[in-house]
C-alpha cells in the first residue's frame, strides 16, 4: 500500500489545480487520473507524440493547461496516468487499477475531482451512429483532432452547445442549426446582472454567436430535437418548438438534413464515488439534478473527502480551479502547513459562482424531455432496454427503479447506469407523480469503472483465509 | 407497500426462493397463501446469489434434495413457462493440489454410494475435455446434473406464476409480531393484522429474529457472500466451475458475461443492515478464478456485490415444525438455498398439507437445537 498526504482523484482543472497547490504548500500528493494524458476534458491534450497543426483554435488556453500540467511534474506529485479509481475499501484507502502497478493508495485527505458527464437524454434514432454526444465530440476535437461529419446540426440544452456549433464551423463543418431547448433570448436581460460578474466568460459566449452568426448558423431557441432519421446512420432530423407549458408542438416540427447529430442536453456531475461512499446529496433543480453537499472548504459528509469542481456540481472549468486550489489549501491547514489566507480566491469564487446562476437561470430545460421518447426508443444502449420493455415490466410488477433494474437488466452493462439510471428515474417520477429528489437510485457498487480482471493479479497481499469446512457459518473481518 | 390480505389459510413470511416455493407447491394444491414480505420480492439473498446450481459441491446430507431441486427447476421453465435461464451444462469440480486430490477422490466415492455419479478426469482427457482450465488445476470430476440459472429473471418469473397461481404477494410487508389466535396465528403488519391457520417462517437471514417473535430461539448466523461480474466476452468456458478445496464458482451466461463467486466473505453486519465488498477477499476470489481459467484476466468486472445468506450452526437446513409452537413451520437456512429452494418448497408444502413426505428431511427438523 502506498501513502499520501492527499489523494486526487481526477487531473482535469480541479485536480491539477489541487495538485498544483498541494504541492506548493509541502504535501506529498498522489494524482490518479484514468486518460493517458493529464487535462480532463478542459484542458484535453491529443496524444503524446500527435502531430497536427490544423485547428488551432483548439488550443487558445492550451497555455494555462502546460502550465498546470507540468506541475504534476513536481517532485512532491506522483502522478498516475491510465490509472483507474475502483473503489475506496476503507476510510482514506483508495483502489488503483493500473496494469502491474495496481494496487491501493492510503492518504490523509482524498479530493475527488472526476468531472462531469453528458446529461443522457433519449430521443427517437439517439443510438444511430452518426449521433454523438456534446462531450464525445469535444473529445473527438480535443483528443484526436477529428470531425465526424461535414454537417452538422447541434441540438440540446446549455451553453456548450453555442461553444460546439462555433467549434464544428472553425472546423470547417457546415452547421445547419443550432437547436436550444430553452428560450434564451427572452431570458438574457433578467440575468444580465449575474452574467456580468464573469465579463471574460460574457465575452466568450459573445464570440461563440459571433462566429455562428458570420457563418448564417441559424440558432433556434426554445425548439428541440424530436427525433433523428436514417437506417444505418444518421441522414436528418426533426425539430419542433416548446411552448410556454413546456408541450412539444408538433405540428410545426421541421427537419434537417445532416450527416452528423450532436445532442448535448447539459452535463451532469460523475457522482459514483461519492454516492458509493455515501457522500450526502443535495437535488438541485436549477443546477440540473444531483450535487454534492459539502461545507465551505469543499469537504463533503464523509469526512476528509473534498469534491471540487464539475464532480461535485456543474461550474465550468474556472469555477473547478478555484475550488481546486481553495480544497487543497484546506487539507494543507488540517495536516499543519503554513497556508495564506483564502480572500481573494474565495471573492472570485463567489463571482463565478454568481455567474453559473445566471446562466442557469437562462438555460433552465422544460420540466423533463420525456415527451420525446416513442414506445420503441431505447433508454438503457448497453443492454437495449427500450421505454416498451421498462412499462412492461412496471406493470406487471411494483416497478420501483431497483425491480425494474432486476428484471430488465436496464443500468448493468458496460456503462453501469451512467447513461440510463437518471432517465428511468425520471420515468418512475412522472409515473408516479413523485419529485426526482424523492427517488433513490441504486448506490454503485465497486468497480467504479469496469477495469480489467488480471490488474488485480498484481498486488503483494497476505495470503488467504481458507476455512477448512466451507459450509459452516463463516468471519467476515472487522 | 402493497393491499395486505386480512385472512389466508396459510401465512408465509419471506418471499425469496424458500417463501415463493413453498407458496407455489401450497396454492397448486388449493391452499389460500398470503406471502408476506418486509421489502421487495427477490430483494434479498434470493436476489443477490450466482444461480448455481451444482450437485456435487452440497454436503452429502443435502444430495437428494439437491438432485430433486434440478429436476423442479428444469419443470418450472419447460414445463410451466417460466423464465429461470436454466440451463443443465454439466459442471467441473476442480483440484489444484495434491491434498484436494485426495478430498476430491474421497467425495466422488461418497456421492456414488449416494447415487450420484461423477466422471473423473485428469492429464490429456481433462486438457481434451476442459481446454479452457489452466496448468494448475490437477484433475476434475464431471457432475451432469450440474446447472446453473439466472436468478434475476427467475424471481421476476416466479412471482408472476405464484401470483398466477392465486397467491397474494405483498411487500413492504414487515411482520413485526406473531400471536397465537385459537388454533391459528395473528400476525402484525404495520398497523394490520393477518390471520392465518398456520405460518412458515421463510425468512432467509432474519429467520431467527421472526422464530424469537414466538418465543423460539434458532442458532443463524449470517454469512455476507461476494459476487463479480464481467462484461460480455466471447464464449470462453460452458461449464459450472466449482473447486474441492480453494472457494470458487464460476460460470458464463449466455449473454457472455461471467459471473465469479463461491462464498468469499464481505464485511458488514446484519442487525445494521450493512454489506459491502471486501477488498482482499475480492482480490483473493479473483485470483482463484484466474488460476482456474486463466483467460478471465483479459475481461473487464463492471460490477462486485455482497448479499446476506442465512446458515445455520451446523450449515443444515431448517426445515420442519417450529419446536413448540403447533402450526408454525420453518423454511430456511439451506446452504445453497437458492439451489434447493424448489425441492424445499415441495417438501415444506407436503409437510403442511399432512402427506408423506416424498423424501428423507429428519435430519433437517429444527427441533435439533431445541435445548
Ligand atoms: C452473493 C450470494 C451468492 C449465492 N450464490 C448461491 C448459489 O449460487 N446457489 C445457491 O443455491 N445459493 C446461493 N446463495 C444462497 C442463496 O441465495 C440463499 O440460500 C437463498 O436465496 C435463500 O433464500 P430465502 O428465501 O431463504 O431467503 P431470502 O431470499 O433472503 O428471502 C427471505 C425474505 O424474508 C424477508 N423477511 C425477513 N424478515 C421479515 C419479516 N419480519 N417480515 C417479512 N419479511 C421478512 C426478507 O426481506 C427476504 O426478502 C448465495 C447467496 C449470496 C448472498
Amino acid at each position: 500500500m502506498k501513502d499520501a498526504d492527499l489523494a486526487i482523484v481526477g487531473a482535469g482543472p480541479a485536480g491539477m489545480a489541487a495538485a498544483a497547490e498541494a504541492a506548493s504548500l509541502g504535501l506529498g500528493v498522489t494524482v490518479i487520473d484514468d486518460n493517458a494524458r493529464a487535462g480532463g476534458q478542459y484542458f484535453r491534450q491529443p496524444p503524446a507524440g500527435f502531430r497536427h497543426t490544423g485547428a488551432m483554435f483548439l488550443d487558445k488556453d492550451r497555455a494555462r493547461g502546460s502550465v498546470l500540467a507540468a506541475a504534476l511534474r513536481h517532485p512532491a506529485v506522483a502522478h498516475w496516468q491510465d490509472a483507474v479509481v475502483w473503489d475506496m475499501p476503507e476510510p482514506g484507502v483508495l483502489a488503483v487499477a493500473a496494469g502491474e502497478g495496481s494496487g491501493r493508495v492510503r492518504a490523509k485527505a482524498i479530493l475527488v475531482a472526476t468531472g462531469a458527464q453528458d446529461r443522457p437524454v433519449p430521443f427517437p434514432g439517439w443510438t444511430l451512429p452518426g449521433v454523438v454526444s456534446a462531450g464525445g465530440l469535444q473529445n473527438l476535437l480535443k483528443g484526436q483532432r477529428v470531425v465526424p461529419g461535414r454537417r452538422a446540426v447541434v441540438v440540446g440544452n446549455g451553453p456548450l452547445l453555442l461553444l460546439i456549433g462555433a467549434n464544428l464551423v472553425r472546423a470547417g463543418v457546415e452547421v445547419a442549426a443550432v437547436v436550444e431547448a430553452a428560450p434564451i433570448w427572452n431570458r438574457i436581460l433578467p440575468a444580465l446582472a449575474s452574467l456580468a460578474r464573469a465579463p471574460d466568460m460574457l465575452a466568450l459566449a459573445i464570440r461563440y454567436r459571433a462566429v455562428l452568426a458570420r457563418a448564417g448558423v441559424p440558432v433556434l431557441a426554445g425548439w428541440t430535437v424530436t427525433g433523428a432519421k436514417g437506417d444505418e446512420a444518421v441522414t436528418g432530423c426533426r425539430v419542433a418548438p416548446i411552448d410556454t407549458q413546456g408541450r412539444l408542438d408538433r405540428a410545426r416540427e421541421r427537419s434537417f438534413d445532416c450527416d452528423l447529430l450532436v445532442a448535448g442536453f447539459g452535463l451532469m456531475p460523475s457522482l459514483e464515488l461519492p454516492r458509493l461512499i455515501g457522500a450526502e446529496l443535495a437535488y438541485d433543480r436549477r443546477r440540473g439534478g444531483w450535487t454534492v453537499k459539502r461545507d465551505a472548504d469543499f469537504q463533503c459528509s464523509v469526512p476528509n473527502v473534498h469534491v471540487a469542481g464539475d464532480g461535485a456540481g456543474i461550474g465550468g472549468a474556472e469555477m473547478a480551479l478555484l475550488e481546486g486550489r481553495i480544497a487543497a489549501r484546506a487539507v494543507a491547514r488540517k495536516l499543519g502547513k503554513q497556508v495564506p489566507a483564502d480572500d481573494d480566491l474565495r471573492r472570485a469564487w463567489a463571482k463565478r459562482d454568481a455567474f453559473r446562476r445566471g446562466l442557469e437561470a437562462i438555460y433552465a430545460p422544460p420540466a423533463s424531455f420525456l415527451d420525446l421518447m416513442t414506445e420503441d426508443t431505447v433508454v438503457c444502449r448497453c443492454e437495449d432496454v427500450t421505454v416498451g420493455d421498462i412499462a412492461k415490466r412496471r406493470s406487471e410488477l411494483a416497478g420501483s427503479v431497483t425491480q425494474v433494474k432486476a428484471t430488465t437488466r436496464l443500468s448493468m452493462g458496460r456503462c453501469q447506469g451512467r447513461n440510463c439510471l437518471v432517465t428511468l428515474a425520471a420515468m418512475v417520477a412522472k409515473d408516479t407523480g413523485v419529485d426526482m429528489a424523492t427517488i433513490p437510485l441504486p448506490r454503485p457498487r465497486p468497480p467504479l469503472r469496469p477495469i480489467p480482471i488480471g490488474d488485480l493479479a498484481f498486488e503483494d497481499i497476505p495470503p488467504p483465509d481458507i476455512p477448512a469446512d466451507p459450509h459452516l457459518p463463516r468471519k467476515q473481518r472487522a | 407497500m402493497s393491499a395486505i390480505p386480512r385472512r389466508a389459510d396459510i401465512a408465509v413470511i419471506g418471499a425469496g426462493v424458500a417463501g415463493l416455493c413453498t407458496a407455489l407447491f401450497l396454492a397448486r394444491a388449493g391452499r389460500t397463501v398470503a406471502v408476506l414480505e418486509r421489502g421487495e420480492a427477490w430483494g434479498e439473498s434470493s436476489g443477490a446469489n450466482a444461480g448455481t446450481l451444482s450437485l456435487q459441491v452440497k454436503r452429502n446430507e443435502v444430495l437428494q434434495v439437491s438432485r430433486r431441486a434440478i429436476e423442479l427447476w428444469r419443470d418450472f421453465q419447460e414445463r410451466d413457462g417460466m423464465e429461470i435461464g436454466f440451463a443443465r451444462i454439466g459442471g467441473l469440480r476442480v483440484a489444484t493440489s495434491e491434498r484436494e486430490l485426495v478430498n476430491l477422490r474421497k467425495s466422488q466415492g461418497e456421492q456414488a454410494a449416494l447415487g450420484v455419479a461423477t466422471e473423473w478426469y485428469d492429464g490429456n482427457r481433462l486438457r481434451d475435455f476442459a481446454p479452457w482450465l489452466g496448468p494448475e488445476v490437477q484433475a476434475a470430476t464431471y457432475c451432469d446434473w450440474d446447472s446453473m440459472s439466472v436468478p434475476l429473471t427467475a424471481g421476476h418469473g416466479l412471482v408472476m406464476a405464484v401470483r398466477a397461481a392465486g397467491v397474494t404477494v405483498a411487500t413492504g410487508a414487515a411482520v413485526t409480531a406473531i400471536a397465537r389466535d385459537g388454533e391459528g396465528f395473528c400476525l402484525q403488519v404495520g398497523s394490520e393484522i393477518v390471520g392465518a391457520a398456520q405460518i412458515v417462517i421463510a425468512a432467509g437471514a432474519w429467520t431467527g429474529d421472526v422464530a424469537q417473535m414466538l418465543g423460539v430461539r434458532l442458532p443463524v448466523a449470517a454469512d455476507i457472500n461476494m459476487l463479480t461480474i464481467s462484461e460480455p466476452a466471447p464464449r470462453l468456458f460452458d461449464r459450472v466451475v466449482t473447486h474441492i478445496g480453494a472457494i470458487l464458482s464460476l460460470k458464463q451466461y449466455p449473454n457472455g458475461s461471467v459471473l465469479i463467486g463461491g462464498g468469499w466473505q464481505g464485511t458488514g453486519d446484519l442487525a445494521q443492515g450493512t454489506r459491502r465488498t471486501d477488498y482482499l477477499n475480492l482480490v483473493h476470489n479473483l485470483r482463484v478464478a484466474m488460476q482456474v481459467v486463466p483467460a478471465l484476466r483479459h475481461l473487464r468486472m463492471v460490477r462486485s456485490w455482497a448479499g446476506y445468506e442465512g446458515v445455520a450452526a451446523d450449515a443444515l437446513p431448517l426445515f420442519g415444525a417450529l419446536p413448540g409452537v403447533p402450526g408454525a413451520f420453518v423454511n430456511a437456512c439451506a446452504r445453497g438455498g437458492y439451489h434447493q429452494g424448489p425441492a424445499l418448497g415441495e417438501q415444506m408444502a407436503e409437510m403442511i398439507l399432512g402427506r408423506k413426505l416424498s423424501l428423507d428431511m429428519r435430519a433437517f427438523d429444527p427441533g435439533r437445537f431445541a435445548a
